[in-house]
């Protein structure tokens, strides 16, 4: 148990999939308009994030290994991820139809998120076991939502604030995840 | 030993298809799209004058249609503020006003010059709030509070006896008064004074978004200018609330406006879909051109 909160804290804060690792950046600039989109998109990144860590231990270790298989790790992690990513679209559009307008390509881009392939491929390089590697998708889906909602309710301050012309739009964007990933540099300290 | 590697992948990867596809097809039996929440959410924004000039023969298809994916300045009626309300509601970024739709102008309503007026019934029949009345041979007139100045009984007109009138704007510009005001320093005092413990500094910042206002409790100022004395910048604070209330009341009105006109336009819509009249569908821009050029011509 200490192990799996130690597995969080670090892929939340001191390995943090978007600021420390630069993965899945697409969404991270893409769906941070609106706070509540945000809360969306990160409600469904955990989900996928998650059950496709679990998935592809599980596809890995008795369908891959026993059938001497491995090359085909990719593609088949990426069909389970998309199948994943499909159910969510499924589920958001008839559950929440104004929280998928607004997200709209964006729930189909998660499949395309390479934090979820990569902490699927992380995974399996590290060869951990069945509880580590959903501790560590969860983790890592939870750090990817922190600065999704974080970024989003500072871009909703942005806008009510008078932002010189030159920085305006996306130019503030950059500055303000570069700012975001200098502050998460500070935990690079509390490695094991 | 080779074809029985590529079997097994091929079989593998064939599984984990047909597994996952069946699982996604059950899901999406199970849950049902309910994509109609949305066009009624954007169709609730649009000023619903039905005047069709985003190229839509309503306000309803015109949401539909950015419900898929249609621009959404489109709207001369509705103007920036629904453009702006729009892009909140989508999280889309705010665009100038299509100008090949139209531009935006005052509020308006059609008059007949009744003395011109020849009875075709043909502006009748392009009204889509069935605000105009008269009968064929007799003289017509619009019912100046149902008009929602779409201009669509203009074109077919074939005596060109039917004026826009405007009705001048409502807008209120900040009290004239000198203005030394320097921008907000965040002190906090007027935070401090305020009898009905309002946060006039938030306020002020978002002044422009009537909802963020009234979430913070704009309607609860009393007016009574503590605020205004006490602020080091001489920020006129209470005047820019006033007129914030105002924007906030005069929505509120459009509002129910809107409302009460698409329930007359809907009416309209089933009546139209109900006879069996050679008038069912509304004529598109280019049969209405037509029409028009065919009368003038003197057919």
């Amino acid at each position: 148990m200490p192990d799996a909160i130690f597995i969080l804290i670090s892929t939340i804060f001191v390995n943090n999939f978007v600021m420390v690792q630069f993965l899945g950046l697409c969404p991270f600039m893409g769906a941070s308009q609106k706070f509540d989109s945000a809360v969306g998109m990160a409600a469904a990144t955990t989900f996928v994030l998650t059950l496709a860590s679990a998935a592809s231990y599980l596809v890995e270790h008795y369908l891959l290994i026993p059938f001497d298989l491995q090359y085909l790790r990719i593609i088949s992690f990426i069909v389970i991820i998309a199948a994943l990513v499909q159910f969510s679209e499924i589920v958001i559009k008839a559950t929440q139809p104004l929280l998928h307008q607004i997200l709209g390509i964006f729930i189909p881009l998660i499949t395309t998120n390479c934090a979820v392939l990569g902490v699927a491929l992380i995974n399996v390089n590290h060869s951990r076991g069945f509880f580590e590697s959903i501790m560590f998708g969860l983790g890592a889906a939870l750090g990817f939502s922190l600065l999704l909602i974080m970024f989003a309710a500072i871009r909703e301050k942005q806008e009510h604030k008078q932002i010189p012309a030159p920085f305006q739009g996306a130019a503030i964007n950059m500055i303000t995840a570069g700012l975001l990933s200098l502050a998460f540099m500070g935990f690079t300290g509390m490695d094991r | 030993m080779m074809l029985t590697e590529i079997l097994a992948g091929v079989t593998l990867l064939a599984a984990i298809g047909l597994v996952s596809g069946g699982g996604l097809l059950l899901s999406s039996r199970r849950w049902q799209d309910k994509g109609d929440d949305v066009t009624r959410l954007i169709n609730k924004l649009l000023p619903q004058t039905q005047c069709a000039q985003c190229g839509y023969p309503g306000c309803e298809p015109y949401a539909q249609a950015i419900a898929s994916g249609e621009a959404i300045n489109k709207c001369p009626p509705g103007g920036d503020s629904t453009i702006r309300a729009l892009a909140d509601l989508l999280g889309k970024d705010f665009v100038q006003l299509d100008e090949s739709c139209g531009t935006s102008s005052a509020p308006a309503v059609a008059s007949i010059r009744e003395p011109e007026c020849i009875g075709c019934t043909l502006c009748i029949q392009a009204c889509p709030v069935d605000a105009i009345i008269g009968a064929p041979q007799m003289m017509h007139t619009v019912i100046a509070a149902e008009c929602t100045g779409c201009e669509l009984c203009i074109a077919p007109c074939p005596v060109d006896c039917i004026d826009m009138i405007s009705l001048g704007t409502h807008e209120e510009s900040a009290p004239a008064h000198p203005d030394h005001s320097q921008p907000c320093i965040h002190c906090g005092i007027c935070m401090e004074v305020c009898p009905q413990d309002l946060a006039p500094q938030q306020l002020l910042l978002y002044k422009n978004s009537t909802a963020i206002a009234e979430s913070l409790r704009l309607q609860d100022c009393i007016e009574c200018h503590l605020c205004d004395r006490v602020c080091p910048s001489q920020i006129p604070l209470t005047a820019i609330f006033k007129n914030t209330k105002h924007a906030v009341l005069e929505q509120k009105r459009e509002r129910i406006k809107a409302e009460y006109i698409e329930s007359r336009f809907s009416r309209r819509e089933s009546r139209l879909i109900a006879s069996t009249a050679k008038s069912h569908k509304r004529p598109t821009k280019a049969e209405t051109a037509a029409l028009l050029a065919s009368i003038k011509n003197g057919q």
